[in-house]
């Protein structure tokens, strides 16, 4: 029988379309010697035997089928078939192997690490990136749980937005089966982001960190104030550092991770040591080196270990804005007056 | 079509049914051809400035703009831009001119600096000849050197002004996109002005040969006196010609500066001392402190703090750059001052003295009556006459030009040929898509907003910030500035760097043609006072001493005892 389950070690990139970039992107990051969080990953064809055992891929198409064309319809309809489809997926019992073999390796990695029912993750991976599109869940605690997130990520290809995404770029509606990444949870005492290049302004002499205390949720989704810190790549001296006043952050809770208050002392102190800020960006920057181009990465610090292997690494991808070197004033100048005044 | 035969600038003489079919407008140069050209200047402009303009645009590329060709009217040059409309070719040029652009930007002062040492060697070596005692031969000769030198001239007089114009261009749409004024705007003036320049130091070395005379005790010689009488009574006593020998110093270096800029037949400095002399007894009739010197630390501390304001509104990221290219703008009202000393001053003064001889040789042969009727000639009919001058009688040309140019001087040539239904859209149709900095900043410059809620009696483009009031003083000419009094309002069509001085007597300034880059404005924004431009009728609008109100802010002109 064909292998549905990797752990993370097992997987590279050449993995991407057998359990989504997500979770080959883990194993290429075991590979580079990145401390990732121990965990496994559940291949597309898990879902795929899934919806075909359970009969849900035939309702789906069928479901579908009777829309007629959808191209030019309206969000409430959006609406409409995500949820139908979305029930179709939730609704339906896990085949017994699947269940079997998903509770063999939650067990194993229980095992592993010493902690019985642990907490981890349950992670959407595409086989391309659509970021924050689908879901991911949080704190998930013993196989029962697990096995419900599991199909709620598989259903999460399934949203509004998701479906309107594909309807508007012509792509089919039944689409976008999804890898799962399942690794522990890190007892973040802070998250935080590391940027080899300034996304903005091109300039990669530095890497960028923001952090915050609690789960990376708290930075990655930028809406509350966190702390900023500009480190030399060449010498990896932190240059600049921005305390910000951190009212909030997500932490867990009893099923999953929200936001809370940060208590009044914490606000107004740095999240991270200068220890941690150094080696978060010696390990960034030779990321960046390895694979060759810069790197927008997540990362978090376990509070249950010491330094410095409390510190995990949870995501990393090219950054996305193109890489432009700081340009000099002359050609700056010279851009704008043929923009400017000759419009081209 | 009747076809003519052309007469005093050969193939430039203007033909509104031939030209006007070749390009739709042709606007009237006032900031340079007004009062009326006499045939051998306009000969020299019209070739050498369209050349200047034409080669500079190919050299460096300029996107949308290939030049001006001029054509001669009733003494008049008028210009048609050649604007590019294809957006392909656009495009096509845009990276060349990118990249010709980048040594200005890096080192503006030192291609002026090597540029103005060309010029001054080209000058130096014109001066060599002995005009009286050269042969014929020597004489043609001088006449193709000055030819030589004056194409050049116009080479370098481009190459410099485009990229500085060009920057300010640049720097004004980047205040206006980004943070909401124009260089019609008090704060963009501020930043921009309060340079030294060359016409400055030359003019303060004026006021210190006038301060060391009163030192002398010789202020008597200049006050109250015909400045014509200064020089000999001065050669009466010992002071006086230690004085003369140190004003001579000066002359020698300095004196190389036509009286007007765009002729031929009015003197320079060097040939004419009573001019210099008389701007030197206006600063010891004045009293006090170098007028700029006045002013200008106020309005130094004034551009400071406006930089300084401007600056903290800049993204820190686009600070270096913004400030790089502020920088470069503001060379552009220096540039200006500049080059018109080293281009066209100097190098005119070399021509009059040229041509001059040449007259005289004319005379002695009996070809002219008088040395000045060379200027109604042009150089095809000096090169049919001067090496055998004597049998050649050119009085029936000389004669009737002068007639001709006579009656020019006494009416005004229309602003504006085209097919166009305005002014207005001669501008934005004709001028505005070439984006050429030189003629929406100088030439023709930009059109007033009328904003009939202010019943103004004449709009103008605001140049120079502020509100003034006083009698008004008509100037024509460099010689009506002798009516000037301290307080008035002066009414121009344009300046030049020979006005200069006289910038520290009034109080505001009405400006009849001209973008916000010449010299007046430039010059205005220097000295403080407020001043409009592209006016228009201010000249013929306004009556001598008649009280008026200019405000440079809002770019509006009252008159207030109709």
């Amino acid at each position: 029988m064909e292998q549905l389950i990797f752990w993370f070690e097992e997987l590279g990139e050449t993995h991407n379309d057998v359990v989504g970039k997500k979770c080959a992107n883990l194993g290429e990051m075991v590979k580079m010697g990145l401390p990732v969080p121990p965990g496994f990953a559940l291949s597309l064809d898990m879902y795929r035997i899934f919806i075909r055992e359970t009969g849900a891929e035939e309702e789906m198409s069928r479901y579908i089928e009777n829309l007629g064309e959808l191209k030019g319809k309206g969000i409430t309809l959006f609406d409409e078939i995500g949820e139908t489809i979305r029930d179709i997926i939730q609704e339906k019992e896990l085949p017994p192997k699947i269940k079997d073999e998903i509770s063999a390796y939650y067990h194993e990695l229980c095992e592993k690490v010493g902690i019985p029912d642990m907490a981890v993750s349950v992670r959407s991976a595409g086989t391309e990136s659509r970021p924050g599109m689908f879901e991911t869940y949080l704190n998930v605690c013993g196989i029962e749980d697990v096995l419900e997130k599991v199909k709620k990520v598989w259903a999460s290809a399934y949203t509004a937005r998701a479906v309107a995404f594909r309807i508007n770029k012509g792509f089919p509606v039944l689409g976008d089966e999804l890898g799962v990444a399942i690794p522990k949870m890190v007892n973040a005492r802070a998250s935080g982001i590391a940027f080899t290049v300034d996304p903005v302004t091109g300039d990669d002499s530095k890497i960028i960190l923001e952090a915050n205390w609690g789960l990376g949720e708290g930075v990655v989704s930028g809406a509350e104030s966190v702390d900023g810190f500009l480190v030399d790549k060449e010498n990896l001296e932190i240059g600049a550092r921005h305390v910000g006043k951190k009212f909030k952050c997500v932490v867990y809770t009893e099923n999953g991770a929200d936001w809370a208050d940060v208590s009044a002392e914490m606000r107004n102190t740095p999240c991270i040591s200068d220890e941690e800020i150094i080696e978060i960006s010696r390990v960034a920057k030779s990321a960046e080196k390895t694979l060759e181009c810069p790197q927008d990465m997540e990362w978090a610090i376990d509070q249950d270990l010491s330094f410095p292997e409390s510190i995990f690494w949870l995501q990393t991808r090219p950054v996305k804005v193109q890489v432009r070197k700081p340009q000099n004033p002359t050609d700056r100048i010279l851009d704008e007056l043929i923009q400017r005044v000759y419009e081209i | 079509m009747t076809e003519k035969l052309w007469d005093h600038v050969p193939g430039f003489d203007f033909d509104e049914e031939i030209d006007l079919k070749e390009w739709p407008s042709w606007f009237l140069d006032v900031s340079h051809s007004v009062p009326p050209w006499t045939p051998l200047y306009a000969w020299f402009w019209l070739r050498g400035c369209s050349h200047g303009q034409k080669s500079a645009a190919a050299q460096l590329s300029q996107p949308a703009y290939k030049g001006t060709e001029l054509r001669y009217k009733d003494g008049g040059s008028y210009i048609a831009i050649i604007c590019i409309r294809d957006e392909e070719e656009i495009k096509q040029r845009t990276p060349k001119h990118r990249e010709a652009l980048r040594p200005y930007i890096e080192d503006f002062d030192g291609i002026w600096s090597k540029y103005r040492e060309e010029l001054v060697g080209l000058y130096e070596n014109l001066k060599a000849i002995n005009l009286d005692e050269a042969t014929n031969y020597e004489l043609i000769h001088h006449h193709w050197d000055l030819t030589a030198m004056y194409w050049r001239m116009w080479e370098i007089h481009f190459l410099v002004l485009v990229p500085a114009f060009s920057a300010w261009l640049l720097f004004e749409d980047l205040c206006k996109a980004r943070f909401g004024i124009s260089d019609k705007s008090p704060e963009f003036q501020k930043m921009m002005r309060g340079f030294d320049n060359k016409v400055y130091q030359v003019d303060r070395q004026l006021w210190e040969l006038g301060r060391l005379a009163s030192e002398m005790g010789l202020a008597d010689n200049f006050l109250d006196k015909d400045p014509k009488s200064v020089v000999p009574m001065l050669e009466q006593s010992e002071p006086g010609r230690e004085w003369l020998e140190k004003f001579q110093e000066f002359l020698n270096v300095e004196g190389w500066r036509m009286v007007r800029m765009n002729e031929l037949v009015d003197p320079y400095w060097l040939e004419e001392p009573s001019v210099p002399i008389s701007i030197i007894a206006g600063y010891l009739a004045k009293g006090g402190k170098f007028v700029l010197d006045e002013v200008s630390e106020k309005i130094v501390k004034e551009r400071e703090e406006a930089i300084e304001a401007f600056m903290e509104k800049v993204p820190a990221e686009d600070k270096e750059w913004i400030l790089a290219l502020m920088r470069l703008a503001q060379k552009a009202g220096v540039i200006n001052e500049e080059h018109d000393l080293y281009c066209e001053l100097y190098s005119q003064a070399l021509m009059r003295r040229g041509y001059l001889g040449i007259g005289r040789r004319l005379v002695k042969a009996g070809t002219i009556d008088r040395p000045e009727d060379v200027f109604f000639l042009n150089p095809e009919e000096i090169e049919r006459v001067l090496m055998v001058p004597e049998i050649h009688d050119l009085r029936y040309i000389t004669n009737r030009r002068r007639k001709e140019w006579e009656e020019w001087q006494t009416r005004p040539n229309p602003p504006l040929f085209t097919t166009r239904a305005s002014m207005e859209e001669a501008v934005g149709m004709d001028l505005m898509p070439s984006r050429s900095p030189i003629m929406i900043k100088l030439g023709v410059g930009e059109m007033p907003e009328i904003r009939p809620e202010l019943k103004a009696d004449l709009y103008g483009v605001p140049c120079s910030s502020g509100v003034a009031e006083g009698p008004a003083r008509i100037a024509l000419c460099y010689e009506d500035l002798a009516k000037v009094q301290d307080g008035d309002i002066l009414v121009v069509v344009t300046t030049n760097p020979a006005w200069t001085p006289v910038f520290g007597r009034i109080k505001g300034i009405v400006i009849d043609r001209g973008g916000t880059l010449c010299h007046p404005a430039v010059v205005a924004r220097d000295f403080g006072i407020p001043g409009v431009i592209n006016v228009f009728e201010g000249t013929t609008k306004i009556k001598d001493n008649q009280r008026i109100r200019v405000n440079g802010t809002e770019g509006t002109v009252y008159i207030l005892d109709k």
